[in-house]
């Protein structure tokens, strides 16, 4: 099994990016066989994606005592969540072009990750408690879901307007019905606050235990000052105005309301995440002989392992 | 070949003909044994739908089929009209046009909705009540079948049945879909109770449709169709408060002006808080007024809307049109060397048995007047003839399997009459 050792982001990447070329053909011309392609080759990503994950994921667990090591680890567990939702769409909605919508983002986020993630490394003494678990897993499955949300949005807006203006359906570009769209972004909405609150509340709990000096304690206090504090505390409060209103106001989770308010809670969470990746929430600097995911060396032809660093 | 098809279609023929020469599943069982009484030595397959009326006659043996006077005077005596009424709209095509005729009506490219899927399983139900009736020829058997088999490969490699054409099927079939997930759970409104509400509730139903409310001005249409549809009969004053719970509204009623207007639907608007409603206006002049179109969440199509979407169907269906044309005639071609070969094979054949039979004649007679011959003589005699046989036959049957289907049929023939053989 050591060729499992040799997959890389680029292997999963690769076929994400088939994935996406497959789907802007759908939109010119029709070939019965090329579902199969498309879902075999998304079913391969995924597949590589996980074994990347779970045995980098391993090395930096072993190495670090943390399960994603860095914002890249986080931005490729998301990108997988992504990419599960995006076979389960495809056999929910076979005749849908959903994918054009989900797969960039997905690529985006791998792209950020690979671009990005590796300057900011989790700090091991804050993510291993319970708390800081509960934490960053409540968050990605949050952000995740919240981008599948503005995916949905998104298409609720190109699905309407078209029929608004009666424009002509292309011949290949199908979209989901709009009743579908709605529930989804409905329950996308639902769940993601849900999962947020979770992240928020576990968030407040390791503020409120954890004193500067590494001890846990009763009776902290929270850092209203931080910007991570406020911004998260301004993305959950928006998204549970959102429910709350939409649980009691009808009219805003109808239709087109409840696709603009997916897309806005959407554009709250980067602001969210840019000012928590801008400030090095939970982040610090490599630490000498701690094996990282963002030193995994990327190229295919490699073979992929986690380097470390020099020993003191 | 011994196949022929009369009849009349919508091309040729106007809609009085067609109406006369229509018949119905029950009157179709009472013909084909009326045909059978007085054509006894030749088969027949009818098929009637509403755009034509056609009767595919074959026979293992030729000259047997009648005659186009005699079909259309037998067929005249059964409609109970004179022959001479019809004579003129009715047109034949024999053996190969034939064939290709089937072919082209059983795949819908002689339909007056090219593509649409009805059809096909008309030509298979008009070739089952013939199977029914009478033990058919081989011929019928072939010739239906490869229609059938033609008629499905052209469904499957060209997309002239893949869009819709209609306008109910176009409104329910393409685009309620594109706004609901499925109309089960779909509260339907219908105003007016005129054929196309009927036609469009078809369809909604075909689509899985069970909740209709319809309204109309005279009661007892609106009841006759909540009858036939399983629907509730609503109040032409509860209008306001049906439009403010329908999820879908069909509206074709006969009315001279808009039935609702802006001020009502202002007021269905404010019930409706936002949920998004279907509304397809098949009505001349239109039921609803242009300006509800530009409502959040009001999708609203008129017939103007949906008979554009049907044209760029058509179109989309004839562009598929060459290509079906193409299928149709390498199938037909393909059906007749088949037919030709099996017809050569067994003339060859027949000629082999006679001139064995004459070979065989002549050696008997011969051994018969010399009679002190050895063994090993009279093997070399019967080889001699053999041989002889053999090499006057070689070049004509090389010449039948060598050419042409269509020069070899004409070789057939000439065979048939120089060796003096039978069909």
């Amino acid at each position: 099994m050591d060729w499992l050792q040799n997959i890389s982001i680029t292997c999963f990447a690769a076929s994400y990016a088939v994935v996406f070329v497959l789907e802007v053909s759908r939109v010119f011309f029709d070939v019965s066989f090329r579902k199969y392609v498309r879902v075999g080759f998304a079913a391969a990503g995924l597949f590589a994606h996980t074994v990347f994950l779970v045995l980098q994921g391993k090395l930096v667990l072993a190495s670090t005592g943390l399960w994603l090591g860095s914002w890249l680890g986080w931005c490729l567990a998301t990108a997988w969540i992504l990419a599960l939702a995006y076979i389960w769409i495809s056999i929910r909605q076979p005749k849908s072009v959903i994918g054009l919508f989900l797969i960039p983002l997905l690529l985006g986020l791998i792209g950020l990750g690979v671009g990005f993630g590796h300057e900011n490394q989790f700090n091991p003494m804050e993510a291993k408690s319970t708390w800081n678990m509960i934490h960053g897993s409540a968050l990605l499955l949050g952000t995740a879901i919240v981008a599948l949300g503005f995916v949905f949005g998104v298409v609720y807006v190109v699905q309407s307007r078209r029929l608004k203006h009666k424009s002509p359906q292309a011949k290949y570009f199908r979209l989901p019905s709009l009743e579908w769209l709605q529930k989804s972004s409905e329950y996308s909405l639902i769940i993601s606050t849900v999962l947020l609150a979770i992240g928020l509340v576990s968030g407040i709990a390791i503020n409120w235990t954890h004193q500067p000096d590494n001890t846990l304690s009763s009776g902290g206090t929270i850092a209203w000052s931080n910007p991570v504090i406020w911004s998260s505390g301004i993305l959950f409060s928006w998204l549970l105005l959102v429910s709350v209103f939409s649980f009691f106001y009808q009219p805003s989770r109808q239709g087109r309301k409840i696709a603009y308010l997916v897309i806005a809670s959407f554009l709250f969470l980067v602001l969210e995440l840019a000012i928590v990746w801008g400030v090095g929430h939970a982040t610090t600097n490599s630490e000498p002989g701690v094996a990282q995911l963002s030193q995994i060396q990327l190229g295919p032809e490699e073979s992929l392992r986690v380097t470390e660093g020099p020993t003191i | 070949m011994n196949l022929q098809v009369i009849g009349c279609s919508h091309h040729l023929s106007s809609v009085a003909t067609r109406e006369q020469l229509a018949f119905t599943q029950q009157q179709i069982k009472p013909f084909l044994n009326n045909y059978y009484s007085k054509f006894p030595n030749s088969e027949v397959v009818l098929l009637s739908t509403c755009n034509r009326t056609e009767f595919y006659t074959a026979a293992d043996k030729p000259n047997v089929v009648p005659r186009k006077s005699e079909l259309i005077e037998f067929i005249a005596e059964q409609r109970g009209i004179a022959a001479t009424e019809i004579n003129s709209e009715i047109f034949i095509h024999q053996d190969r046009q034939a064939v290709k005729h089937l072919f082209s009506v059983a795949s819908s490219l002689d339909s007056m909705v090219v593509g649409e899927a009805q059809i096909l399983s008309q030509v298979k139900q008009a070739y089952q009540l013939a199977v029914e009736t009478k033990q058919t020829t081989a011929l019928i058997h072939r010739v239906f079948q490869s229609a059938i088999r033609v008629a499905r490969r052209i469904s499957n490699e060209t997309e002239i049945h893949a869009n819709r054409v209609s306008v109910p099927s176009v409104a329910i079939g393409v685009l309620a879909k594109q706004i609901f997930e499925r109309l089960e759970n779909k509260r339907i409104l219908i105003l007016g109770a005129g054929d196309m509400a009927e036609e469009t509730l078809r369809y909604v139903v075909h689509e899985g449709g069970r909740d209709f409310t319809i309204i109309n001005r005279s009661i007892e249409n609106a009841k006759e169709l909540a009858a036939k549809f399983n629907g509730r009969v609503g109040d032409w004053k509860e209008l306001e408060r049906e439009l403010a719970i329908a999820d879908l509204v069909i509206s074709a009623t006969g009315a001279t002006k808009a039935v609702v207007g802006s001020d009502l639907f202002d007021l269905v608007e404010e019930k409706r808080k936002q949920k998004p409603i279907f509304i397809l206006d098949l009505a001349v002049p239109r039921d609803f007024e242009q300006s509800i179109s530009d409502r959040l969440n009001v999708y609203l199509y008129t017939l103007d809307d949906l008979q554009k979407e049907c044209e760029r169907n058509r179109q989309s269906r004839q562009s598929h049109y060459p290509r079906a044309q193409k299928i149709i005639n390498h199938e037909a071609d393909q059906f007749f060397d088949e037919i030709q070969r099996r017809s050569s094979g067994s003339t060859i054949a027949q000629l082999k048995r006679q001139t064995d039979n004459a070979k065989q004649l002549e050696l008997d007679r011969l051994m018969n007047r010399l009679d002190c011959i050895s063994e090993k003589q009279r093997s070399e005699i019967e080889q001699s003839f053999n041989r002889l046989v053999n090499k006057i036959l070689h070049p004509p049957l090389k010449s039948l399997q060598t050419e042409s289907p269509q020069v070899s049929g004409g070789l057939l023939e000439a065979m048939k009459k120089l060796f003096q053989l039978g069909d």
